[in-house]
């Protein structure tokens, strides 16, 4: 056993778990937060994505000892109680999402795409949704979602044209 | 109301990770489940030894087929066989030339061999997944390996391995629809004929959602609990019960929110039924959850059929006569013949076809058994008519789209009953694909085909006409409640698997009443409430939940007529309804629906003191006219360098009847269109036809669609209207996926026109491998050596 301790939603938690842990393992069944899923076996489907540290990271991929000592934001920290993140608003608006399982690792990877002003084109976009799969929306809405969100984000970016773009 | 772009109302709590999946779940003292999984595709189980497992540090049981079987148990009746499309009380196969027609008990764990790489074979019950899972690598078994037979074609094969000894030559049925004799004589004396063989490869559905389910037992009430997320908790349920041997109103099914569907999510699994078994063994809750990898192995898998197809021509380029030959890979268990069915009946599509006859045979194999998958041998039919209709195109030197205009079924000619038997009542075929070839330039092709080879670049382009059926299940059900507190309370027989049913729902029925949407709460999924329906699959939901909802919206306002009636001290035929009010017009007094409501309440229905509710039921069960409609043209660009694949731009005209919500309708066809990308060009599931062994076992090996899959999407909603339910509703959720193989191969053909020699044009010729990943391509391209492209 190991003792976790961890920022998480801004809150510290402490816990002593098995060594071999995951840290979505940690989030999901110590922590009860479910909103973090886990899709694959092999990092490949971004589900389970949330922020370490100010980066976006596959929470399957890390043990919840390696983690320790930092500090996690999940999909439920995103936004204050009753808000909504400027992205989760856009997923809402542009209808980015069908049956919601990829949501919110897709989110956050936006999140964390959307922390500098953004390139908007779609080669660019993609590029940093490449890490998550969804198989209901065909990506259109979400590609469009992350415009959305990034000119609600960057005002600047509003009037930019934008090359590329999906018609 | 309807017809309105609204966003979501269900999103919010998505989009905050509020979402209730079935893993989110945990019951008080609940045990894990692991399985143990056959590595050979077709092996006896000569013993099993569980006596280390069963040792094992937390294990609470190690349970076998042996022991279900003992206990008095049934093995799952998937039903296989469905209802017909015409004459829904029947089945859709009722004659096979063998006598037989397939339905093989599926038990939950085997007692004599495994028949394919993956079949769960020993569950674990423990204390902790871990343990489950550290348990079940210690049961020995000993397996007597046999032959293993993967690919239809083989499975019919003289000397091919048996999969079930009670299924001889490895068919589940195999039957003769349409007047093969007379289709042969009309090909034989057609002016020409077009000869095919067409593959269509093996989908695994790879919903997001790896399947879980929770089971519970209650020893008191002997009454069973599954948790679990699929397409219908009342199929379900009907299911567990028969292979429990006990009655419907001892087994509940909960369906939480379910991670996507696509169709294999409609049929039980061994895992949803093993879990309550198991509970009802070890006297506690069982909960199991797959892995990616599990999935992979043992989640319904889709489409994997040949289909091998003539159709004969006069000089003009006139279809005279179709004659197919259908084998459909089953897979090792009976759990659906849809795609055949769906398949074989919308197989002439929206053209004129004198005479057409198809031969079906259902395939058993050392496989994942198959199941309906989006569109479910709907694509598989349109991509064959339309394949075909560009060979005979070559072949007579017609243009592509001229021929399809003298064969398409005129608008004059509706309603239309085709040769196999359905008939079109509206959808106007000729102007959906004069205003998709608009969309998409098909005019102006040659300059941008003449541009790319500037740049090395072969450049192609495909159109494809489509139509769907209105089939699925044929039976389901609304209830309707006013509440006094403001709600209108909807129980559903169909659930959302990702469609917005509580957006929609709540526009239609905002409409009929005159309510706010936000003020319509649907309930779903869980047989404590739901009593009849059948689930989200075949673009059923809007289609006969819609009719319902206005049904029971018509009835809930003249229930109210009669307490307005009372209220307002007037009588009923003086008293209108508008925008959730009554009004009584001479006295200008008025009573909303909830006021109605709440008297009802207080002082019961007029006549019927003890009904205290404002309610309404609205049930169906058969067949109403609705195919949804369409056209699509692919244009994309091959670098025949590396067989590489870049699509430019895909337009589509789709008539879905009147969309509910746009919005969301637009949102089925992308995700639709994604999927249909994904088997023509990247979807591999390949397994070794000699071994049986899954060569594709994770999103690392198979070709899941990423974001950068998508082209530029001109997509434009048509309608001509169908007068076959109240909403005008067709259906959205298989547009995009139902003509996209035909279109993006049709456009791949047509690109490598431009190496100066023909795919598939002369009598030998084959249809390149689907998917047509790089490889296909770059093998294709240099099979004949480097060729005029490189100038």
């Amino acid at each position: 056993m190991i003792d976790i301790e961890l920022r998480v939603n801004g809150t510290e938690v402490r816990c002593p778990v098995p060594d071999e842990t995951l840290l979505v393992e940690f989030l999901r069944q110590n922590l009860r937060l479910t909103g973090t899923h886990v899709g694959c076996d092999t990092t490949q489907c971004g589900a389970c994505t949330v922020n370490l540290n100010g980066v976006a990271v596959k929470s399957c991929t890390i043990l919840a000892a390696q983690a320790s000592g930092g500090s996690v934001v999940t999909i439920e920290g995103l936004a204050g109680k009753d808000n909504m993140h400027p992205v989760q608003r856009a997923f809402v608006q542009c209808h980015g999402l069908q049956c919601g399982f990829c949501t919110p690792g897709m989110i956050m990877a936006i999140d964390f795409y959307l922390r500098q002003p953004p390139a908007l084109d779609d080669a660019s976009i993609c590029h940093a949704l490449e890490g998550n799969i969804c198989r209901c929306t065909g990506y259109v809405n979400i590609i469009e979602a992350v415009r959305h969100a990034a000119r609600e984000m960057y005002p600047e970016l509003r009037a930019a044209v934008v090359e590329g773009s999906a018609s | 109301m309807i017809g309105q772009a609204l966003p979501r109302l269900e999103d919010r709590r998505f989009v905050a990770g509020l979402g209730n999946y079935t893993d989110d779940i945990n019951v008080d003292g609940q045990l894990y489940a692991a399985f143990l999984r056959s590595p050979h595709a077709h092996a006896v189980l000569r013993s099993i030894d569980i006596s280390a497992a069963a040792a094992a540090p937390g294990v609470v049981a190690v349970l076998l087929g042996p022991d279900y079987v003992a206990a008095g148990f049934q093995g799952i009746n998937h039903v296989p066989n469905p209802a017909d499309a015409v004459a829904h009380a029947q089945a859709a196969f009722l004659h096979s030339s063998t006598g037989l027609i397939l339905n093989q008990p599926h038990l939950p764990l085997p007692i004599d061999k495994v028949r394919y790489v993956g079949e769960a074979i020993a569950m674990v019950v423990a204390n902790s997944l871990l343990q489950a899972r550290n348990a079940a690598e210690l049961i020995e078994v000993d397996y007597a390996p046999l032959d293993a037979v993967v690919h239809g074609a083989d499975a019919l094969e003289p000397d091919a391995p048996q999969v079930w000894d009670s299924a001889p030559n490895n068919l589940c049925f195999q039957t003769q629809i349409g007047d093969r004799e007379a289709a042969q004589r009309i090909l034989a004396a057609a002016h020409h004929v077009v000869r095919r063989e067409f593959h269509h490869s093996r989908i695994v559905n790879c919903q997001m959602e790896p399947r879980a389910a929770i089971g519970e037992y209650d020893a008191d009430t002997g009454e069973y609990t599954l948790i679990s997320g699929s397409q219908g908790a009342v199929r379900q349920k009907v299911g567990l019960a028969a292979a429990l041997q006990v009655p419907l109103e001892k087994v509940r099914v909960v369906c939480p929110d379910t991670g996507g569907g696509f169709g294999p999510r409609s049929f039980m699994y061994v895992e949803q039924l093993a879990v309550v078994w198991a509970a009802r063994h070890v006297g506690r809750p069982v909960k199991w959850t797959s892995d990616r990898s599990d999935a992979f192995l043992c989640d319904y898998q889709g489409r994997d059929a040949i289909i091998r197809s003539a159709i004969g021509f006069d000089p003009d380029g006139h279809i005279l006569a179709i004659d197919n030959e259908w084998i459909g890979n089953v897979g090792a268990h009976t759990v659906s013949y849809v795609p055949m069915s769906n398949g074989t009946r919308i197989m002439t599509s929206v053209y004129h076809v004198p005479v057409a006859a198809v031969h079906v045979s259902a395939v058993l194999t050392n496989t994942v058994p198959t199941a309906p998958y989006r569109g479910a041998g709907r694509p598989e039919a349109t991509h064959v008519i339309e394949r075909m209709l560009d060979l005979a195109a070559k072949d007579l030197n017609i243009e592509r789209a001229e021929i399809r205009r003298r064969n398409l079924v005129r608008h004059d000619m509706l309603p239309y009953r085709s040769p196999m038997g359905l008939t079109y009542d509206s959808g106007d075929f000729a102007r959906n694909m004069e205003r998709v070839l608009e969309l998409a330039d098909w005019e102006g092709f040659a300059a941008r085909r003449e541009e790319a080879r500037t740049r090395g670049r072969l450049r192609g382009i495909g159109l494809a006409n489509y139509i769907e059926s209105p089939v699925g299940a044929p039976r389901e059900r609304i209830e309707m409640t006013v509440l006094p507190e403001g709600v209108i309370d909807l129980v559903s027989g169909t659930q959302s698997t990702g469609q917005g049913h509580e957006t929609t729902f709540a526009q239609v029925v905002a409409t009929q009443l005159g309510v706010a949407p936000q003020a319509v709460r649907l309930r779903t999924g869980d047989t404590a409430f739901v009593s009849v329906g059948g689930g989200s699959h075949s673009d059923r939901t809007m289609r006969l939940g819609g009719m319902l909802l206005v049904e029971a919206s018509a009835q809930i306002i003249e229930k109210g007529r009669r307490v307005a009636a009372v209220l307002l001290e007037s009588p009923c035929d003086a008293i209108e309804f508008a925008q959730g009010q009554y009004l009584d017009r001479p006295s200008q007094r008025s009573a909303s629906l909830f006021e109605v409501a709440l008297h009802v309440a207080h002082n019961g229905m007029p006549g019927e003191p003890s009904t205290r509710t404002l309610c309404a039921v609205a049930e169906f069960n058969g067949r109403i006219p609705a195919h949804p409609t369409g056209a699509a043209v692919c244009e994309l660009e091959i670098d025949p360098d590396t067989g590489c694949v870049v699509l430019v731009n895909y337009s589509s005209v789709d008539d879905v009847g009147q969309p509910i919500n746009p919005l969301i309708v637009e949102g089925q066809v992308h995700g639709g269109l994604a999927q249909g990308i994904g088997q023509a060009l990247s979807e591999g599931c390949y397994v070794d036809r000699s071994s049986g062994q899954v060569l594709t076992g994770s999103y690392m090996d198979y070709g899941m669609p990423r974001a950068a899959v998508m082209p530029p999407l001109r997509i434009e909603l048509t309608e001509d209207p169908t007068h076959g339910n109240p909403l005008r509703v067709k259906g959205g959720g298989e547009s995009g996926i139902t003509p996209a193989t035909a279109t993006i191969f049709n456009a791949l053909a047509d690109a490598l026109r431009g190496l100066g020699r023909e795919v598939s044009s002369d009598a030998s010729g084959e249809e390149l491998e689907m998917p047509a990943t790089p490889r296909v391509i770059w093998e294709y391209i240099n099979r004949a050596g480097r060729n005029s492209h490189a100038d």
